[in-house]
């Protein structure tokens, strides 16, 4: 059964023409699947209708085969399925233990939420746990990113989508934050990334999906996929 | 003249933070103005009328009951209005708080008339301190709104519900994916700031008569404070109610008392034109 599924997938803003355009997936658990594709190719859009941000026109999400389409974001979290957003990911006004608390005090009842779990990512991400009275808007790119990990985390989801984890980082801390999500799957989260730093997403990933105009327009293991051949795919008309 | 004038404007601008408050926790939490803070405060004031000259409950009772009854029909607002026009911007939603302000004023009208009325309890003489003239109602007003500030402070800073409000404000959509669910978060805070809201009137028909429009003579100078404190503060909303209390009564050392919302005007005049965050407002606009 996979971790992670959609089936015919549509979705746009207000009145506006579909974003994402019927797309499939089906991803293995444990997994890392990337989802890379041109600037409005409409891949944040994607992952948001996955996290219920953005309700789905047409098709189905499925998390471990529940079918959670219907459910809003909330429940969707407690099915399973955590989303780290690429910008404004912590709550700044928050502290980082305020932050960490947050992420679990509305889950009661989830499995494997609770202690354990949370001396699990705080080993994870250690530079967390000795300044949790830190207003999360005083840490910078690369530590919010952290915060926002471990807060998705907690929530000892069963897929963890992210979006764009990398953008507005230094290289130093984007390959640091592709050590940690390798770290993460390696305690058996299943993670759909969204990239546009392709090339760190291809080294880490063991699928990439390329998404073009809303619509899947290669779908390949990450390592027959070779950054330098994406241009034609990227720039190529989908009808 | 001028330390009886300060008193007095300390104990107005404390009630004035219990609405000032209740205005900033809606403008926070679900990001519009809600012009029917006036109208609750009426509202809650007629409740503890009821509650208290038509039942016979003590004061006290009957201010639990307001507090309740004006909690409620805040959910009940929430339900009927604002949670159906959610998605449609902050100027809907603030039109339709006046629409719902103009229906609880009318409903009061409609139950209890035009005419003044007052609360049930012993006429007192007032403690004479230092040349100072202190009322009890200024004593109880006093003491119910530092009860309710530290109250409220506390379920801010130290309750899930309080975590939740406060990171609803910062960013609803990550508070959702955090399991956080809004609708719910948006129904206590309505309860709560109906609650507030209705505390508020009963300090204020221990004030002065209660009418249909006694929340109106508050709503300016509610307003003019949570601006001053930066609107989405709670703190700001309790320092700008406190200096609004203080500068209205002190105002009656230059001008007429009949002119004493000038200041309120005033200053909402020159925070629009000179700082539109008001005093907190770095937490607010981040808000």
């Amino acid at each position: 059964m996979p971790a992670l599924a959609a089936r015919g997938l549509r979705a746009g803003y207000g009145r506006g023409a579909d974003i994402v355009r019927g797309v499939d997936l089906d991803q293995a658990p444990e997994s890392i699947v990337t989802v890379i594709g041109p600037n409005g190719s409409g891949k944040s859009s994607f992952v948001k209708t996955l996290a219920g941000l953005l309700p789905a026109r047409a098709g189905s999400v499925s998390v471990t085969g529940r079918d959670v389409t219907a459910e809003p974001p909330a429940r969707r979290v407690a099915a399973g399925l955590a989303y780290v957003p690429q910008e404004a990911n912590v709550f700044p006004s928050l502290t980082i233990g305020e932050n960490l608390k947050l992420a679990t005090e509305f889950l009661r009842g989830r499995a494997g939420v609770g202690a354990e779990q949370r001396t699990r990512v705080l080993e994870l991400f250690p530079e967390l746990g000795a300044r949790l009275r830190t207003r999360a808007g005083d840490l910078s790119g690369g530590q919010r990113q952290m915060l926002a990990f471990a807060s998705a985390l907690l929530a000892a989801p069963e897929v963890l989508l992210l979006d764009e984890p990398s953008a507005g980082l230094s290289p130093k801390f984007v390959g640091e934050t592709m050590e940690a999500i390798v770290r993460v799957r390696q305690t058996g989260v299943t993670v759909l990334l969204v990239e546009q730093n392709v090339a760190a997403a291809l080294r880490i990933a063991d699928e990439a999906v390329v998404l073009v105009a809303g619509q899947v327009s290669l779908r390949a293991p990450a390592k027959d996929v070779s950054p330098a051949d994406l241009g034609d795919l990227f720039f190529a008309k989908v009808a | 003249m001028a330390a009886q004038l300060f008193l007095n404007g300390l104990v107005t601008g404390l009630l004035l933070a219990l609405p000032a408050l209740a205005l900033t926790l809606i403008f926070g939490v679900l990001k519009f103005a809600n012009f029917a803070v006036g109208a609750m405060l009426t509202f809650g004031a007629y409740a503890a009328w009821v509650a208290n000259v038509q039942l016979g409950l003590p004061l006290f009772a009957s201010a639990l009951v307001a507090a309740a009854a004006t909690a409620l029909a805040g959910v009940v607002a929430d339900h009927f209005a604002f949670e159906r026009l959610r998605e449609r911007g902050s100027i809907t939603l603030m039109v339709a708080s006046m629409g719902v302000s103009l229906v609880i004023e009318n409903v009061c009208r409609f139950f209890f008339g035009n005419a003044s009325r007052g609360f049930d309890i012993p006429p007192s003489r007032p403690i004479r301190w230092e040349g100072l003239r202190i009322n009890h109602e200024q004593i109880t007003t006093a003491v119910t709104v530092v009860l309710c500030l530290i109250a409220v402070d506390l379920l801010l800073r130290f309750s899930p519900l309080g975590r939740a409000m406060r990171a609803v404000a910062d960013n609803a959509s990550l508070a959702a994916v955090r399991g956080v669910d809004r609708r719910v978060i948006a129904r206590l805070t309505w309860a709560l700031s109906g609650a507030l809201l209705g505390l508020a009137g009963v300090l204020a028909g221990l004030d002065r008569a209660i009418d249909p429009l006694i929340g109106w003579n508050y709503q300016i100078p509610i307003f003019a404070a949570a601006i001053l404190g930066g609107l989405g503060s709670p703190l700001g909303a309790v320092a700008g109610a406190i200096v609004i209390g203080v500068a209205e009564e002190m105002s009656a050392l230059v001008i007429p008392t009949n002119y004493r919302q000038v200041v309120s005007f005033t200053v909402i005049l020159a925070l629009l034109l000179f700082r539109a965050n008001g005093l907190f407002g770095a937490k607010a606009a981040r808000k």
